[in-house]
């Protein structure tokens, strides 16, 4: 199974990536500390995974050199399961990226990262409500200290291909 | 289905009313240490006070305490000694390799492979990237660079670039090969071609500026300012000629955070691995190619052959071909063989810029040809051109203030 981690910059890819497969991946306090995409192995059930640590991308449509990888790397692997991550404060804009992913029929987990961050905040996410309009599976994470990952993991096996009509329907309807 | 971009908001802005509920928000005293550090007022001489910090605690670790403080005791008092002693065949041609100078008293003037190339790697080299890359890891991991990234934003415009710009650069202050990986950030181009230039030909790496700490401190900072200087200047210039666009910086500014030890000590230890597993064959490499070639009577003909260029446009001795050489492989090390060369102060100021200017290192190298062999080319054409301005520039400023 291939399995890529994708999300803004900035929001703790690296430090999940580093989580889950014992690699040592650089991570830094500022975006754009990885630029090319890091391959390593992990375990899902006993069975082995290759997971990849894809550069921070805004959006499927790249702004710049290391987001052009991003965006190769979902086209090249169209088998793979994505682990979105989104930084739980600032939840809008993440949710963006995982609807573009989504609409190309990449199976999904969401992992709501730095949640400890936005409880500091007082930004309260309703994790089931999100669950059921989405229908993927959401975890709150915080990555740095590994609370959530090993749920993470466990729910990756429930992904699959998500149809945007029934994102739709589930949040009531476009305007 | 595949939704347009309004739609997509549209969709967002429902799950996001239904899902997310905002408390009251109080400010605390985290947010107040990150205004104080991005408004220009306060913030410009936070930066300063950092840089200034950083620069000490760089110059007090690793030059003073020990390098003087332990390396030298221990390779002038007894390494070199003892290798002088034990190596056998003193005034063969292996002896010179290896060892060097048989009466040198001090490791920099040996110039043997285990003895100079030795001393240049561990007892300079490592100590100075080991204190560089904590603390640039502490300023990463706390969140301090994007910080400094908004505060230079409009400095950097005028030479094409955007605040964003400084995080190649100051990653390029401890090695130039992730320097030029972090290009890719840069959105166009353009800003790509002229950041990857200027950090090839203007920024000296950690191990370069470790090193002339211990040889030239009291000079270093001329060397330092032309560099500066030449990175503005033909920034400047290349943003003029270099087609294409220059977009503006958009950034998220993280919150600061805690760094953690950890993690600190990964991306050190990581660094410390590379050390031991790039610079110091490198270093030793070229100690020795240097000293064969040198053996063989090449580097004379070669300081013969162009004594013109040297001596009389960019006013250095033609002593300084061999360095040169040996600064293809390792700045540190050209440095190093600089340092026992005969000149003048302001010689020694033009020469040691003209090793950071010319050629880049080979790893450097090598990156850049992996980031495209077309900029490559662009950069090396761009950086002949601003080895002879900018040398025969050093020179002219020599001559005018009457020390050259």
């Amino acid at each position: 199974m291939n399995v890529l981690l994708m999300g803004h910059p900035n929001v703790g890819k690296s430090v999940f990536f580093n989580r889950l497969t014992g690699a040592n991946v650089t991570e830094s306090n500022y975006p754009g500390t990885t630029v090319d995409f890091t391959k390593g192995w992990m375990k899902i059930d006993g069975e082995d995974a290759e997971l990849v640590d894809v550069p921070g991308t805004f959006s499927l449509d790249p702004k710049d050199k290391a987001e052009e990888v991003a965006v190769a790397m979902l086209h090249e692997n169209k088998d793979a399961k994505v682990i979105c991550v989104i930084d739980a404060s600032k939840i809008e804009r993440g949710v963006y990226l995982a609807l573009e992913i989504l609409e190309e029929g990449y199976p999904m987990v969401i992992a709501l990262n730095m949640w400890d961050a936005a409880v500091d905040k007082n930004i309260l996410i309703d994790i089931n409500n999100l669950q059921r309009i989405l229908g993927v599976p959401v975890v709150s994470t915080v990555a740095i200290s590994g609370e959530g990952i090993k749920e993470l993991t466990l729910k990756l096996k429930e992904a699959k291909p998500i149809k945007i009509e029934d994102i739709v329907k589930n949040a009531g309807g476009l305007t | 289905m595949k939704l347009t971009i309004d739609q997509r908001w549209d969709l967002i802005d429902k799950i996001a009313k239904q899902t997310v509920t905002f408390g009251e928000y109080r400010h605390t005293l985290k947010d107040a240490i990150g205004e104080l550090t991005i408004k220009p007022f306060t913030g410009i001489p936070i930066a300063i006070a950092v840089m200034y910090a950083f620069w000490s605690i760089f110059s007090s670790f690793a030059g003073t305490l020990f390098t003087d403080g332990f390396m030298v005791k221990l390779f002038d008092g007894h390494f070199l000694p003892w290798m002088q002693d034990i190596f056998p065949g003193a005034g063969g041609w292996l002896y010179y390799i290896i060892v060097g100078d048989p009466l040198a008293n001090n490791s920099f003037e040996a110039l043997g492979v285990l003895t100079s190339g030795f001393f240049v790697a561990i007892g300079v080299v490592l100590p100075a990237i080991f204190i560089f890359y904590l603390m640039l890891a502490l300023l990463e991991d706390m969140g301090y660079m994007p910080r400094l990234a908004v505060l230079i934003d409009t400095v950097l415009h005028r030479i094409g670039l955007h605040g964003y710009a400084i995080v190649p650069t100051i990653l390029s202050l401890g090695c130039n090969v992730p320097g030029v990986a972090a290009t890719r950030i840069l959105e166009t181009k353009k800003q790509r071609f002229i950041m990857m230039t200027l950090l090839a030909i203007f920024i000296p790496c950690g191990a370069q500026i470790g090193i002339m700490e211990e040889v030239i401190p009291d000079t270093m900072g001329w060397v330092l300012l032309y560099l500066i200087t030449g990175y503005f200047i033909f920034g400047y210039i290349l943003n003029k000629i270099v087609p294409g666009k220059s977009p503006e910086f958009l950034i998220d500014v993280p919150p600061y955070r805690k760094p953690m030890i950890s993690n600190l000590s990964k991306k050190v230890w990581g660094r410390i691995v590379g050390f031991f597993k790039v610079a110091l064959p490198f270093v030793l490499l070229g100690c020795g190619i240097v000293n064969v070639l040198y053996l063989v009577g090449f580097i004379d003909w070669v300081g013969n052959v162009f004594s013109p260029v040297f001596v009389l446009w960019f006013g250095v001795p033609e002593a300084t071909a061999g360095p040169l050489i040996a600064a293809f492989l390792r700045k540190d090390l050209a440095v190093a063989q600089l340092s026992v060369i005969e000149m003048t102060p302001y010689q020694m100021i033009s020469a040691v810029v003209l090793v950071s200017i010319y050629f880049p290192c080979v790893a450097t190298f090598a990156m850049m040809i992996k980031e495209g062999v077309k900029e490559m080319l662009g950069a090396l054409a761009v950086l002949f051109v601003v080895v002879f301005l900018y040398g025969g520039l050093i020179h002219l400023i020599g001559i005018l203030l009457g020390v050259a």
